[in-house]
């Protein structure tokens, strides 16, 4: 007991510490992560090796500062701590559980987060052995969650692994005793808390993910879950929403694959129902964020677009969730509009979801699949892209097909849409976006009727007919006749002679479409102002120095004008200040 | 003992012809109530597969009689209850033969909301059908009950109104209970085409109408011009121009549109300098 005290509070300041700088670094990592969960159907995207030896190797001297100031007399052990990748890796993962500690100390989410942020850095040098080392060494055979360890170590494969072990038995070359007591000493004193139960279990998620073992995966999750929602603590909260997401990604990879009714996602939909139920009466605004997107997600996948409109329309999206949640939620949000039909919300919603997506070069996939759907609705709603989409140089491979549609749908060439659309039918396919495809047929004939509407004051049905590959020329007639209607062209249609007769373009200064264009824009600068003033954060405490200073100066002045008075300075003395003025 | 009873009232209800309507719904009304005592009133994953298929058939026999009773609140019923019964069959018996009524009853179902101008809804249920049933679209529409509805919805978007027509006469409908929706669609192409020939032409002449309105007389297109308030004079349709009169009010309300912008600017931008 008396060793605690100096000891913990070390650790808490280096953990804490290590922490921080991974924040900066992690951003990326981060934004990957978004990608791959998210985007595209290739979901189990593996890092780039280059990227992950980068940062490795980028995070020796992070971890070196935590055991720096873990214990300045170890300084000469450190070397080899930080030469050993997998001694080093446990450390990683424990440095959160400090974090994890402090987050439920201080009850700030935001630690938690921090520990969550971590995971993927120390993702890529997980391995079944160096989980089943830090499980033991967190566990001790009799704490109360002796049971949760032993179902991780079983589900990774190694059940054989004792509970309670003592940290570092490949250090022992490192001869390092003093750290070795400290760490049992604390743990000693110490039962091990929920959260870094749960840690630990997402972990496992991970692991088992990247392994591919996805039917143990589901069965943990299944478990994890349930013990999730037998505790009700509020610290709990951010890491829940990681192992519900988790519970749904396996639940996805399970045969037989999603389209099918029969797929396992439709039988988690009820436990995601609950959790959803509990995190909204508990104002748990991570998981019901989370929640929310993974039941969209998951209707979505089987197509059940009635189910998922009344999801949203029933529930309210938190405000306040995190930034990728809200770009997932926004996509999942735009595709059922746009299936409905409801191409301008649609439009809305994706053109935010875009904006939203990480700028990075790691979300990628997200980007690239909101943007993919975010074109279609675009020609839908008669509106060209713009071209400069397809020059980014991270998504022009990727948009190739829908350029090409672009092209054909603003010439309004009918011909050329049907052999792009029937070439690329396999990619828009994957993308989910043939259906939505399909209905452009009618943008295309209503875009030709229009250039030729333009380029003829006076044309013939016939040749309207032939132009556009129409079936006959009564259904040229209808078709122009409803394009007057629909407003697409002004024009008038003669029935004796059969042709149509363009009217004199107006002015479209002359109408309030400029104006309203003007004041979309300016709205939405006022609105990014209001966000960036609300999304503004101050330190604590702040105020209070700056008014100490306020009142320091105002004495200075004081003091000023007191010598003033006396005639102390000079008239150069003030000559600056009064220019100033 | 029951399911027998309900075998026997199964072949009753799909002889040909048709039994009528209060019979049938007779008939329905004792199907149901023995389901019920067979607990397959809805399904489970536990229901046997036989009883499944009895009861599927049931409620397709219902869904079938309420079309040709033009009952569409018990055809949406019916559907409604099938539809379960086709999730859950579908996985399992992928290989089998499908139920022969569910493709009909579907198109059936996606006529009618096309018919109701739910386009929403029929395309969240085509979208639903291409993706839960593994099939390629070009497959769905190549089918002879799916394709139906599927085609007119295009023709209809496009404009291609004579195609819709011609797709309604007799010999192009894939069966008779596709035929009770036809009267519905051609009222509503017909509105649809006169309220694009409003705008579309200055005036036109009565015989030429006939043709456009797929209507059978002259004295019919009078009649209709009459209901739409389309003024009939020297054997020509002059259509009431609806443009000019409102031109006043726009600009007005324009300019206070205006003038509520910059106000609203101006508070703005005073709070934020």
């Amino acid at each position: 007991m008396p060793g605690k005290t100096p000891d913990k509070e070390p650790v808490e300041n280096g953990g804490y510490r290590g922490g921080k700088d991974m924040t900066d670094k992690d951003l990326k990592p981060k934004g990957k992560k978004a990608s791959k969960k998210e985007g595209d159907d290739e979901m189990t995207v593996v890092v780039p090796p280059s990227k992950a030896s980068k940062h490795s190797s980028a995070n020796p001297p992070n971890d070196a500062e935590g055991d720096v100031a873990m214990d300045d007399a170890d300084k000469a052990a450190e070397g080899e701590v930080k030469a050993d990748p997998v001694a080093q890796t446990i450390n990683d993962i424990k440095s959160n559980f400090a974090l994890l500690d402090r987050a439920v100390a201080l009850f700030d989410a935001r630690f938690t987060l921090r520990a969550l942020r971590s995971i993927s850095s120390i993702r890529k040098r997980l391995t079944p052995d160096i989980l089943a080392q830090a499980i033991s060494e967190t566990y001790q055979p009799s704490s109360a969650s002796a049971l949760v360890a032993k179902q991780m170590l079983q589900v990774i494969g190694r059940p054989d692994v004792s509970l309670g072990r003592q940290p570092g038995p490949e250090m022992e070359i490192d001869s390092e005793p003093k750290a070795t007591g400290k760490n049992g000493a604390k743990k000693e004193v110490k039962e091990v808390i929920p959260e870094v139960d749960v840690f630990l279990g997402i972990l496992t998620q991970v692991l088992l993910h990247d392994n591919k073992q996805f039917q143990q995966g589901f069965g943990f999750s299944h478990y994890l879950v349930e013990q999730i929602r037998s505790v009700n603590r509020r610290t709990l909260d951010s890491l829940s929403a990681k192992v519900y997401f988790y519970y749904s990604l396996f639940a996805e990879q399970l045969a037989p694959l999603p389209p099918s009714p029969h797929s396992p996602i439709v039988s988690i939909r009820p436990t995601l129902l609950a959790a959803l139920r509990t995190a909204v009466l508990r104002k748990d605004v991570d998981t019901q964020a989370s929640v929310i997107v993974i039941l969209l997600r998951n209707y979505l996948l089987t197509s059940h677009i009635a189910q998922a409109d009344l999801l949203v329309s029933h529930t309210q999206f938190p405000e306040n969730a995190a930034n990728n949640q809200v770009a997932r939620f926004l996509y999942y949000l735009g595709r059922t509009r746009a299936i409905q039909l409801r191409y301008t919300e649609a439009h809305e919603h994706l053109t935010a979801a875009t904006r939203k997506a990480p700028s990075s070069a790691c979300a990628l996939g997200f980007s690239q699949t909101a943007t993919k759907l975010l074109l279609v609705v675009e020609l839908l709603m008669g509106d060209i892209p713009d071209r400069s989409t397809f020059r980014q140089p991270s998504m022009e491979a990727a948009l190739h097909p829908y350029f090409l549609l672009v092209q054909a749908v603003r010439v309004g060439n009918l011909e050329d849409f049907e052999t792009i659309v029937a070439d690329h039918a396999d990619t828009f396919r994957r993308d989910g976006t043939y259906t939505l495809i399909l209905r452009l047929r009618q943008n295309v004939i209503k875009t030709g009727i229009r250039m030729m509407s333009l380029s003829y004051s006076r044309i013939s049905l016939r040749d309207i007919c032939i132009r556009l590959h129409l079936g006959s020329e009564e259904s040229a007639e209808y078709i122009v006749a409803k394009a007057i209607r629909d407003g697409v062209i002004e024009a008038t249609l003669d029935r004796e002679r059969g042709f149509m007769k363009s009217k004199e373009v107006g002015d479209v200064y002359a109408t309030r479409e400029p104006g309203e264009a003007f004041h979309d824009r300016i709205r939405a600068c006022l609105a990014l102002h209001d966000e960036s003033v609300k999304a503004m954060r101050f330190p604590m405490n702040q105020h209070r120095l700056e008014l100490k200073n306020a009142q320091e100066a105002r004495e200075r002045e004081r003091e000023m004008a007191k010598e003033i008075q006396e005639g102390d300075l000079d008239e150069d003395d003030l000559g600056g200040e009064f220019e100033g003025m | 003992m029951a399911d027998r009873e309900l075998t026997t009232l199964l072949s009753h209800l799909q002889r040909t012809p048709p039994p009528p309507y209060p019979q049938t719904t007779a008939l329905l009304s004792r199907a149901k109530l023995l389901l019920l005592q067979l607990n397959a009133l809805t399904p489970s994953p536990s229901t046997p597969a036989p009883l499944l298929a009895l009861a599927r058939s049931t409620y397709e026999q219902g869904a079938l009689a309420s079309i040709r009773a033009k009952n569409p609140d018990a055809f949406t019923r019916y559907v409604a209850q099938l539809r379960p019964f086709y999730e859950l069959s579908s996985g399992v018996e992928a290989g089998e033969e499908e139920s022969g009524e569910r493709n009909k009853v579907t198109g059936l179902y996606l006529l009618l909301l096309l018919t109701q101008g739910l386009y929403g809804e029929f395309h969240s249920e085509l979208e639903a059908l291409s993706a839960t049933r593994g099939q390629q679209l070009g497959e769905v529409e190549g089918d002879r009950y799916l394709g139906y509805p599927i085609r007119l919805e295009r023709w209809l978007m496009e404009g291609s109104y004579d195609r819709v027509w011609k797709a309604m006469k007799k010999g192009e409908v894939p069966c008779e209970e596709f035929g009770v929706f036809s009267e519905i669609l051609t009222s509503q192409i017909r509105s649809e085409i006169a309220s694009s020939s409003e705008r579309a032409y200055p005036s036109l002449p009565l015989a030429s109408t006939k043709s456009l309105l797929f209507l059978e007389s002259e004295g019919a297109v009078v009649e209709f011009a009459r209901s739409r308030g389309w003024t009939v004079k020297d054997g020509q349709i002059y259509f009431p121009s609806a443009q000019e009169t409102g031109e006043e009010e726009q600009e007005k309300e324009m300019s206070q549109m205006v003038i509520e912008n910059t106000l609203g600017y101006a508070r703005q931008l005073e709070t934020i300098v």
